[in-house]
């Protein structure tokens, strides 16, 4: 009860200071291994941003966004993963990956699922990104989607 | 606007932007299907004015489950504006007295404009806000342009420098809308142009749906106030 009540609070006292500063930001980035200590872990970033979006997409997107928005709630955990950490945050980045993976053929070659957080920033007219977090690898097939 | 009928209005606005939220869980994964599922069932009477107030009020127990799977807000200060706003709504419905639940509704009305005037106000302490840079930063590297072509726009310095304070301008001066009504609902329709710009821009399509549901709070506010 006292864990929900921290949850709901700031919601009903809220602080209100968006954008106060700009801090630096996390990228999701994936790779398939072939062992848990594989270092040949071939990186990508999660669900990049299209290159443009028609005014037709942008307009569509008021009304119908899942994937956008699912991607600002792992930005959320990314963020809490570096703040407080906690098994769910990480649950929930391994689950979202491996869900979209399923839709993927098959690499039985590179069963083992990594990511690891990236957080760009800038310091003085330099944008940097530096990894700040990254999770022991799992097992593709048994991380649970449901 | 009667306190009953902005309440009414702000209900149905807030049900349709929870239906709009909750449709987009429907499609990922079963848990999520269960929750939000039961969200839609319990808006749609909330917009049907079937067995007020109860629906609201399974609603806001509701949203602790969802918190609770979660751990939070799902999208941040959007999902929490929603909250707030079920929950004075709820607590409207609920209080005893009248007066009570008109300070329940006001708290409401009084938070949205907060909401734009502690933005301003953060904004405006900071020095790269002041300078444009905080905004290019924003366009540069942040997560939020939904498309890589907007993050050229960090290098249109005059135009962001412009765009930082007219935002930060706009945010401050809110609250004096507030003395009259014609003044406020200009500064409602700059508000929502706003969020649709953040909407199109950063794909923050919840905060323009559930700050819109909010407006009848404060429109029922400004005119409790200047009686």
């Amino acid at each position: 009860m006292r864990s929900l009540l921290k949850l709901l609070l700031p919601a009903l006292i809220p602080s209100w200071n968006f954008f106060d500063v700009i801090a630096p930001s996390p990228r999701v980035e994936y790779a398939r291994l072939r062992s848990i200590g594989d270092p040949s872990g071939d990186w990508r970033e999660f669900r990049p941003r299209p290159e443009s979006l028609s005014p037709l997409d942008t307009f569509k997107r008021l009304a119908w966004n899942p994937r956008w928005n699912e991607s600002l709630f792992l930005v959320s955990c990314a963020e809490r993963l570096t703040d407080v950490p906690t098994a769910h945050s990480e649950d929930e980045i391994f689950k979202r990956i491996a869900a979209d993976l399923r839709g993927e053929p098959e690499d039985a070659a590179r069963p083992w699922l990594c990511f690891r957080l990236a957080f760009v920033s800038r310091e003085a007219d330099t944008v940097t990104s530096e990894v700040l977090f990254q999770p022991a690898p799992r097992r593709l097939a048994e991380i649970v989607v449901a | 606007m009667s306190l009953p009928d902005a309440v009414r209005l702000t209900e149905t606005l807030l049900a349709l932007a929870l239906i709009q939220q909750s449709l987009e869980h429907l499609v990922r994964f079963e848990n999520e299907r269960r929750l939000f599922g039961a969200r839609i069932i319990l808006c749609g009477l909330v917009v049907a004015g079937v067995a007020s107030p109860w629906p609201l009020v399974a609603l806001a127990g509701l949203s602790l489950l969802i918190l609770h799977r979660f751990q939070g807000p799902y999208n941040g200060g959007s999902d929490r504006m929603g909250l707030l706003a079920l929950w004075c709504l709820t607590l409207a419905h609920l209080l005893p007295t009248p007066a009570l639940q008109e300070l329940a509704f006001g708290y409401l009305g009084a938070q949205l404009t907060l909401s734009y005037f502690i933005s301003g106000g953060v904004k405006i302490v900071n020095p790269d806000w002041r300078s444009g840079r905080a905004l290019a930063d924003v366009f540069q590297f942040s997560a939020y342009p939904v498309a890589e072509s907007l993050r050229g726009w960090a290098e249109r310095s005059r135009v962001l420098l412009a765009m930082s304070w007219a935002v930060m301008g706009f945010e401050l001066v809110f609250p004096l809308t507030l003395l009259w009504k014609p003044a406020l609902i200009a500064g409602l329709v700059v508000a929502g142009t706003f969020h649709l710009a953040n909407a199109c821009l950063f794909g923050l399509n919840r905060f323009f749906w559930t700050w819109l549901a909010v407006y009848p709070a404060i429109l029922w506010l400004q005119g409790r106030l200047v009686q």
